[in-house]
């Protein structure tokens, strides 16, 4: 099937701040009215980063939140094109091809559970004002990071009023001191009707893993957005597969750009995407 | 350069470009995506993603790795069989302008033979280009290495269809123009060059290959000058139209091939940066 491609466009917009959240997190703010207007929880930017021919790739990037014409992006400098991005200074122009990706299936009742791990609260802002608007209130947000100062800040999953966010450290620096995944089983009493999730790779396969381990009846709706090294990020290059389960159960490739990034959890291949090798970021 | 750089192209056997800008193979799908992010309809052609007799699900992952200036993929030439491009795609073709040319892959001259017979009756084709320079599948590069076996090919191609036939040179050879020679001695009408280089990257981390075949194709500029070296070899060495592909990026790369003899060009990796590339290079060489 072809993606649905109508509402990307190339839009060279204007950075307005690159703003240091502590622990290396950064929050990218920019003008980039056509992204702001069309951008659907879940929907991702392809980000030019410098303008020469290294690094070659654009990069993806979640919108995490749109106000008005401007919209923000939170990422951390790992590797060459981040490290652009992270000098940005403020009236640079910034060059985006999107928005893309299929998103999240937003529910219109709640309760809803969000576990972000790490940089993977980047979507949820977009998704939390989504859902307010359409009335649901019963969010709760679970957040995990290796220490506290990477966690994002609870005030930033929703403007003007906060979800409940209930936090998780590796080192017990703040919140409770161990896996977000730990949070899990509490949240799960309420019954919620949608759990999102969004982290990096190990930390999503033990999410499920809790799920189905709890003997809770999952969630209805529950969606993970992944990640993969991506080429072109609109269905042609073919570069970025991820290791899903098809109708059969039987392995098969689906690529995060345009039949994801956001994934039903349930049609994942866990074991796949687990023997996946890390990211190549040097 | 003028409107003569941007003139139509005579590839032979019916097959005119209106213009001679086309999107390279396997950076283009089979157009559907690329329609609706730029007026494809302005460029000269449209070489599909390599196609297969069976259905192929392509490489595990990681599939793309970044390198200086360019980047290596390692796709495995994922595509949904002939049958399926015949039967599904190609009707969806009926109303462009843009020329669409099947580039067509195999393991044996019977696949290729089969891929191009399944074809025949199909309107909406323009043109077949033989792809004997995958180097990310199992015998990708056996044809393209080897004069004879290439010649082979082409001559049971020659056999089945009028339509004209371009063949797709990899640069993964001692001697290009030899291969190039065979082919058009065969029968070929076009050849188009260059497919991938060969290349490889270290995840530095643990030591190990980041692609999991160990190696893939390389792409994009970086490529530019060695690809049209290839180029330049190729046209020095046959009469038959030259179709330059390599790590174009704007319309001075395009000219680069022009200059040295070919007919026409592809725009390949440069798209997955900006889909509006080849409209640039077109643009730029009409300017």
């Amino acid at each position: 099937m072809t993606a649905d491609l109508r509402r990307a466009s190339l839009e060279t917009g204007e950075v307005l701040v690159v703003e240091r959240l502590g622990g290396g997190i950064l929050e990218l703010v920019a003008r980039l009215p056509h992204i702001a207007a069309t951008a659907q929880p879940g929907s991702f930017v392809q980000l030019r980063c410098g303008s020469g021919t290294t690094p070659l790739l654009r990069r993806p990037f979640s919108v995490a939140w749109t106000q008005g014409d401007t919209c923000g992006f939170v990422f951390e400098a790992v590797g060459a094109g981040t490290r652009l991005l992270a000098d940005l200074k403020p009236g640079d122009p910034l060059d985006s091809l999107g928005p893309l990706g299929h998103g999240f299936s937003v529910v219109d009742t709640g309760p809803v559970v969000c576990v972000s791990g790490g940089l993977g609260c980047a979507p949820f802002p977009l998704l939390i004002n989504e859902l307010r608007r359409r009335g649901v209130e019963d969010i709760l947000v679970l957040n995990g990071a290796r220490t506290a100062t990477r966690l994002y800040p609870a005030e930033r999953f929703a403007r003007p009023a906060v979800p409940v966010v209930a936090e998780a450290t590796d080192d017990g620096t703040r919140g409770h001191h161990g896996a977000v995944t730990d949070l899990l089983a509490q949240a799960l009493q309420s019954n919620p009707s949608a759990l999102y999730a969004c982290g990096p790779n190990p930390m999503l396969g033990a999410v499920m893993r809790t799920l189905l381990e709890s003997g809770a009846e999952l969630p209805p709706t529950l969606e993970a957005s992944l990640e993969a090294p991506m080429g072109c990020g609109f269905g042609t290059c073919l570069g970025c597969a991820l290791p899903m389960l098809g109708e059969d159960g039987t392995p098969v490739w689906r690529l995060c750009c345009t039949d994801g990034p956001v994934m039903p959890m349930r049609e994942v291949d866990w074991e796949g995407l687990s023997a996946l090798p890390g990211a190549d970021v040097a | 350069m003028s409107e003569d750089a941007v003139a139509a192209v005579d590839l032979g056997r019916g097959l005119t470009l209106p213009n001679p800008v086309g999107l390279a193979s396997g950076t283009a799908g089979y157009g559907f995506e690329l329609e609706q992010l730029i007026d494809i309809n302005r460029l000269g052609a449209l070489y599909t993603k390599g196609t297969t007799v069976h259905p192929r699900e392509g490489n595990p992952p990681p599939r793309v790795a970044e390198t200086g200036g360019g980047m290596l993929n390692s796709i495995g030439l994922q595509n949904p069989g002939i049958d399926a491009v015949a039967a599904t795609h190609a009707p969806r073709w009926k109303d462009w302008a843009i020329r669409v040319i099947v580039n067509i892959a195999g393991g044996s001259v019977e696949e290729y033979v089969h891929c191009v017979t399944v074809l025949e009756p199909v309107a909406e084709v323009a043109g077949i280009e033989l792809n004997i320079s995958c180097p990310n599948i199992a015998q990708g590069l056996d044809f393209g290495r080897d004069p004879v076996a290439a010649a082979r090919l082409v001559a049971a191609v020659r056999a089945v269809t009028e339509r004209c036939v371009i063949v797709k040179l990899s640069p993964n050879v001692t001697d290009i123009a030899a291969v190039a020679r065979a082919v058009e001695d065969a029968g070929a009408d076009a050849v188009s060059a260059v497919n991938t280089y060969i290349g490889k990257k270290i995840h530095r981390a643990s030591g190990r290959s980041v692609l999991p075949l160990g190696t893939g194709g390389l792409s994009g500029p970086a490529i530019q000058p060695l690809a049209l070296a290839a180029v330049a070899a190729v046209c020095d060495s046959v009469h038959i139209p030259v179709i330059g592909v390599g790590g174009i990026v704007d319309a001075a790369s395009a000219r680069d091939y022009l200059v040295v003899g070919a007919r026409a060009v592809q725009v390949g990796t440069a798209t997955f940066v900006n889909p509006e590339t080849a409209l640039q290079v077109l643009d730029g060489l009409r300017g």
